[in-house]
């Protein structure tokens, strides 16, 4: 209050901390995701239940969730400083159960046609998808040029379909197409020339690197022998390769575990995979891993085929037994052969997988560089051609979807400045980035939850055909994985310093022990240790402590006014105010049934966690003439132990200011939520109701012997 | 620091019932540590009066809220000139300094206390705080191990326990420790037990003579038998 | 030369008993006036109390002159919750003036236990400062350093307690007051003979008398509501047990029984110089309690 009196030192540092400005951190999720998702905020929706909410903020940052829900690499998972706590959060399969649950497959994409100057887009991957429907929403005219029969470029005939089905995939290019993008399939381009002949202003190359490496060894020509790519290839579009009976596959990354399980599910019963290194150097997804040695790949580490030969319809392979030796320049151990540790294995198929190269057919004119990738600026994608763009695999070698995607968006405004002619400007937030390591004395005082996984298709059941092997989140199993989210970086920070009366309050209530005293005597939350738990913000008396994300400060406020507002225009008047958690209660739908059977008269204060509802919420609604107030919080769910004591506390607080006014201090209560009993909530509630109804009643007879 | 305690709102409501328009103040200070009459405290309090207004069915108060900096000191008063032009009467939230010094400030309104000032003291832990201090003017904590006999007993003996202390508890309290088992362990501690055996004699309780005050400037005149 | 018969007593070898009275709650005398009589003869000494339990009664001086009317020794209970310096100061030099000399110095339960919990606390003194300045006033001057014309001469006693769980403060305060001129010690209601023993081998080098203090108990109920209620009273598990066992309406008989055990192993074990009796409202049983342990304070 006071700071907009002392208006002398508002004009010095009004700027800095003006309260509605967002202080929250860039969380290590989104800062590591190649398309800079939303994933806190995304997760935070699913931890609510709401998934439609939540399948909106992806779709703001994700041309293609449904695609990236079923196969993105989750770099993002990686960096979730939950791990140093138990292990990260599911953020994929949640992003599936909010694509899934959300309906995204009823989302309507539309676009208008707002600019004359026509875009061509060469190769329908990823990124060239994702450049189209960018295109169509900046107004573009665009067309797909695709070679193959079928668009999607790697999506379709590299991913098999048990990973991504293909329902997925054409649902995003019928929604491409109705958003007004031109396909054309069976349409190799040969020449960038005649597409700016027939009028396109612009060109993005993104053919993909569809092209398998030679393994550069004797015999490689031999019937029998061939590379991954293709044979995936030839699967996704619907042919049946006759591979025999013994398959063996060369290569560590996610193309030799693919064409491995493909083979399996070809019915070949005997599939292996030789790598050259051990099964730490493996550059392929460690769960892709997890799940082809479940079904039945015999991985053979440290060796490397030397030699094929075909003899007697058999294709003998020679192999040499590998050691690790001493770390290259990138650190990475190089195979070293062993000496006189050469064996033959004899083999029906060897699919050689060893990584894969863009193609470029000589019309196009463009500047290729290391291992036949595109040359280009990597700020704006433009190749040596002027008009010419290109990104994806292309430009970067097999790389993720999710990197496509992000090169797509990205190239679609580089073409936009260009066609524009404006300055191309990286995009730039001032906005931190979460850095630094939880603190162990932070880790010890988390609650400890065990990730959820969503279900997976038994073992048994995967290899008969190309069934999705993953399962999307239950709803339950999703809202509790989703709770897991530490939240980084929207922690509570001291906004107005000069209001802090270093009354160390935050000091002592933080459950994590995180705030603390520098050596000048000045209180610090560091921002990386904050559990944004808000029990400080609730507790600060001088009010100085604030959420760093401005919409969060305000939250429970607006949802009251709201709920005033809601009320005057209904001319209905709230009985019963209740401030529920939002997380464990509705989320999980605890207590949906509740309000869904009719208690007319109870009206919902959602909360994120009730830690954060403070003394005055507590007392305004009385003052909107409501007949009682309760909090009910999630109990044993909640992400620490004491939520429930300070809620306490505070009930306390206002029941005395309730007596004193003389409001019977019953009227407010608090109720948390048992984990295996959700009924006995209800009951209690009940009782609750029919008590404040026999107060109600109390007070009116009173008042009427009074008169 | 000053330790204050909320009023009951019943005994507030009474002392603002006169008065239409009525300035919440609050302190930024002591009282905002002790969570007495904070920010915080301005706006619950704030709340709970309005709330009080409906159910006795007169909505015939008008709040405003402010919170100072500091009460105690003249130069953070400026602000009230504009703060409380309108209103006619100002509730503090500041201890019993504040409230003088704000009254000082506003010579024609009525300024009504909206705390108990209750001691000087400290935390023992978030919510539970303790005396420490009768500012008596005379310090002899050397004599007693660091522990104010003064505050500490319910009696403010000086040579020793009465004989009404049990588990090394105070007579008044269970709750609370006996001053002089605590000041008696220190002193065995730091042996320094020949301290306690000395006779203290009585004490000096008018070291600075009522009404008190303190000069570090030359010229000025001084307090009380000065 | 003594300052009166029970100073004169203090200095002799006899076992020594006294009492204690509580002034009324009023102006009616008749009770106390009744206790005093029976009293007087059977015991060295009576004590008047100063609103004991800080429950305002008459005056302590005042029952003092009313034990003296009826020929009785009075011992004035002192305590310094009440009066500041000035009225403390006065309040001897009226007492030695009529005649009461024996005063017991106390520091005074706080007001908190009391029955004006409101009233402001005074202790300008403790029990030490008072028995100081009691002797200063002997010496002639005031605490403000002024003259006396005409000067007081006292018998000065105070209080111990000997079976307090953290003993060790209370020797330094016992050693204060015997420094600061206490004659006699009057014990905190002491239960445990062993600990009694081991404090007068403590209290023993120095030259003064200690009057172990016998509190008599009606019931085991009773006994508990003084552990948890009575400031500084510690009854034994065991003595209240022995209590639990009386028969129903013998509870007071099984107390008086108990008391009057412990006043004669104090005199035969030397335990003490002699015993204080406080019957805690209940002044009428004293006698019998005498009788039951085979005492006399009649040591003429």
């Amino acid at each position: 209050m006071y700071s907009s009196l002392n208006s002398k030192s508002q004009d010095v540092n009004g700027a800095a901390r003006r309260p509605h400005t967002d202080h929250s951190f860039i969380p290590p999720c989104q800062a590591k995701c190649p398309l800079q998702m939303d994933i806190r905020e995304y997760v935070d929706l699913a931890a609510q239940g709401k998934v439609m909410e939540a399948l909106q903020v992806i779709r703001s940052g994700n041309p293609f969730p449904s695609i990236c829900a079923h196969v993105c690499t989750h770099p993002c998972e990686e960096a979730c400083r939950r791990t140093q706590v138990d292990s990260p959060v599911s953020i994929r399969a949640l992003k599936r159960f909010a694509v899934e649950f959300g309906g995204d497959r009823m989302v309507l994409a539309e676009a208008e046609t707002t600019r004359p100057e026509k875009v061509a887009i060469v190769g329908s991957g990823p990124g060239g998808l994702a450049c189209a429907y960018y295109l169509r929403k900046l107004g573009y005219p665009v067309t797909i040029f695709e070679a193959h029969a079928e668009m999607g470029g790697m999506l379709r005939v590299g991913i098999p379909q048990y990973r991504l089905p293909r329902a997925v995939v054409d649902t995003e290019v019928q929604r491409l197409i109705s958003m007004g993008a031109e396909i054309r399939t069976n349409t190799r381009v040969m020449s960038l020339d005649l597409l700016f002949d027939m009028g396109y202003k612009a060109v993005f190359v993104t053919i993909g690197a569809h092209q398998g490496l030679r393994m550069g060894i004797e015999g490689e020509e031999s019937p029998g022998v061939l590379d991954g790519a293709t044979l995936l290839r030839e699967v996704n579009l619907g042919l049946k390769p006759s591979l025999g009976q013994r398959v063996v596959v060369v290569g560590g990354g996610n193309v030799a575990i693919d064409a491995a399980r493909t083979a399996l599910r070809l019915g070949i019963p005997s599939v292996d995979i030789l790598y050259r290194r051990s099964r730490k150097e493996m550059p392929a997804d460690e769960t892709e891993i997890k799940e082809a040695l479940e079904e039945g790949v015999n991985i053979q580490y440290l060796v490397a085929p030397v030699n094929i030969k075909r003899a007697n319809g058999d294709l003998c392979v020679t192999c040499v037994r590998m050691e690790l030796g001493e770390p290259d320049a990138r650190g990475r151990r190089q195979p070293v052969p062993i000496e006189g540790s050469e064996f033959t294995m004899k083999v029906d198929t060897l699919v050689s997988a060893i990584g894969q190269a863009p193609q470029m057919p000589g019309g196009f004119g463009i500047r290729i560089g290391r291992g036949s990738t595109i040359q280009v600026d990597p700020l704006t994608l433009t190749t040596n051609r002027l008009g010419v763009f290109a990104g994806g695999d292309a430009v970067t070698g097999p790389a993720t979807v999710v990197e496509a995607l992000a090169a797509g968006r990205q190239a679609a405004h580089r073409i936009d400045d260009y066609l524009q002619h404006k300055y191309p400007r990286p995009v730039s937030t001032n906005q931190p980035v979460m850095t630094g390591e939880l603190d162990q004395q932070t880790i010890e005082l988390v609650r400890k939850i065990g990730r959820f996984e969503p279900l997976y298709l038994p073992v048994e059941d995967r290899t008969r055909d190309f069934k999705p092997v993953e399962s999307v989140f239950d709803w339950e199993s999703a809202v509790n994985e989703a709770r897991r989210c530490l939240r980084c970086g929207v922690g509570a920070e001291i906004l107005f310093q000069d209001k802090c009366a270093s009354c160390l309050n935050c000091v002592r209530v933080c459950p994590y022990h995180v705030p603390y005293i520098d050596m000048a005597g000045t209180i610090i939350i560091p921002p990386d240790q904050c559990q944004a738990c808000g029990i400080c913000v609730a507790e600060c008396p001088a009010r100085a402590i604030v959420m760093r994300k401005p919409r969060e400060r305000r939250h429970i406020a607006d949802e009251l006014d709201h709920i005033v507002k809601t009320a005057a225009q209904s001319k209905a008047r709230p009985l019963l105010i209740g401030f529920l958690c939002q997380y464990g209660l509705f989320g999980t739908g605890t207590l949906a049934g509740l309000w869904r059977s009719g208690k007319a008269g109870i009206w919902i204060v959602p909360v994120l966690c009730t830690s954060k509802v403070e003394a005055h919420h507590m007392l305004r609604p009385f003052e909107m003439g409501v007949e009682g107030v309760f909090v009910a919080g999630c109990g044993e769910q909640c992400s620490r132990e004491n939520t429930d004591h300070w809620v306490q506390q505070r009930i306390h607080k206002v029941r005395k200011l309730l007596a004193q006014i003389g409001i019977e201090p019953e009227r407010l209560q608090a109720f948390v939520s048992d984990k295996n009993d959700g009924r006995r909530l209800r009951e209690e509630l009940e009782r609750f109701t029919e008590q404040v109804s026999s107060l109600c009643l109390a007070s009116i007879l009173k008042q009427e012997v009074r008169n | 620091m000053i330790v204050a305690e909320a009023k009951n709102l019943t005994e507030i409501g009474k002392t603002i019932a006169p008065y239409g328009r009525i300035l919440v103040l609050g302190c930024g200070t002591c009282v905002t540590v002790c969570g007495a009459g904070g920010e915080r405290e301005v706006a619950l309090l704030h709340d709970a009066l309005r709330l009080m207004d409906m159910k006795a069915g007169n909505g015939k108060h008008v709040f405003l809220e402010c919170t100072l900096k500091r009460q105690c000191d003249p130069e953070f008063l400026d602000v009230l000139e504009e703060k409380a032009a309108n209103v006619d009467a100002v509730l503090s939230l500041g201890c019993g300094i504040g409230v003088q010094a704000v009254a000082e400030r506003l010579p024609d309104l009525p300024v009504l206390p909206g705390v108990n000032t209750s001691f000087l003291g400290m935390a023992k832990e978030w919510g539970v705080w303790d005396e420490r201090c009768a500012a008596c003017g005379d310090c002899r904590l050397d004599e007693t191990a660091g522990i104010c006999p003064i505050t500490r007993c319910t009696k403010g003996i000086l040579n020793g326990p009465c004989a009404g202390t049990k588990n090394g508890r105070c007579e008044v309290s269970k709750e609370m420790d006996c001053a002089w088992v605590l000041i008696y362990q220190r002193l065995e501690n730091m042996r320094q037990l020949e301290t306690m055996r000395r006779y203290y004699p009585p004490r000096n309780f008018r070291a600075i003579p009522r009404p008190k005050r303190v000069l570090s400037k030359i010229n000025a005149a001084g307090g009380g038998h000065e | 030369m003594s300052v009166s018969l029970f100073d004169e007593k203090l200095n002799s070898d006899a076992f020594l008993i006294t009492t204690e009275i509580g002034p009324p709650k009023g102006t009616d005398t008749s009770e106390i006036l009744h206790d005093i009589d029976m009293l007087k003869d059977k015991v060295d000494a009576i004590n008047v109390t100063d609103h004991q339990s800080s429950v305002m009664r008459y005056p302590s001086i005042g029952g003092c002159l009313l034990v003296k009317e009826r020929g009785g020794e009075p011992v004035l209970q002192m305590t310094c919750r009440d009066r500041n310096r000035l009225a403390l100061q006065a309040e001897l030099l009226f007492a030695y003036s009529r005649g009461v000399c024996n005063v017991l110095c106390l520091t005074g339960d706080s007001v908190d236990v009391g029955d004006h919990k409101e009233a402001k606390p005074v202790f300008d003194l403790d029990s030490v400062q008072l028995l100081r300045m009691a002797r200063l006033l002997e010496g002639g001057t005031d605490m403000g350093g002024n003259e006396l014309k005409g000067v007081p001469k006292f018998c000065l006693g105070s209080t111990v307690h000997p079976e307090a769980d953290f003993v060790e403060p209370q020797l330094v305060k016992f050693d204060k007051k015997v420094a600061a001129g206490s004659q006699f010690f009057q014990t905190q209601g002491v239960f445990d003979p062993a600990t009694l023993r081991r404090f007068m081998q403590y209290a023993s080098q120095f030259n003064v008398k200690i009057l172990a203090g016998i509190i008599v108990m009606a019931s085991a109920r009773m006994a508990k509501y003084m552990n948890d209620n009575v400031p500084g009273i510690i009854v034994p598990q065991a003595v209240i047990d022995e209590l639990a066992t009386a028969e129903k309406g013998k509870g007071l008989q099984k107390g008086i029984e108990i008391a009057a055990r412990f006043i004669r192993s104090v005199k035969e074990e030397n335990l003490a110089h002699g015993v204080h009796v406080m019957a805690v409202g209940n002044e009428r049983i004293v006698p019998d309690i005498l009788e039951a342990a085979e005492v006399s304070g009649i040591h003429a």
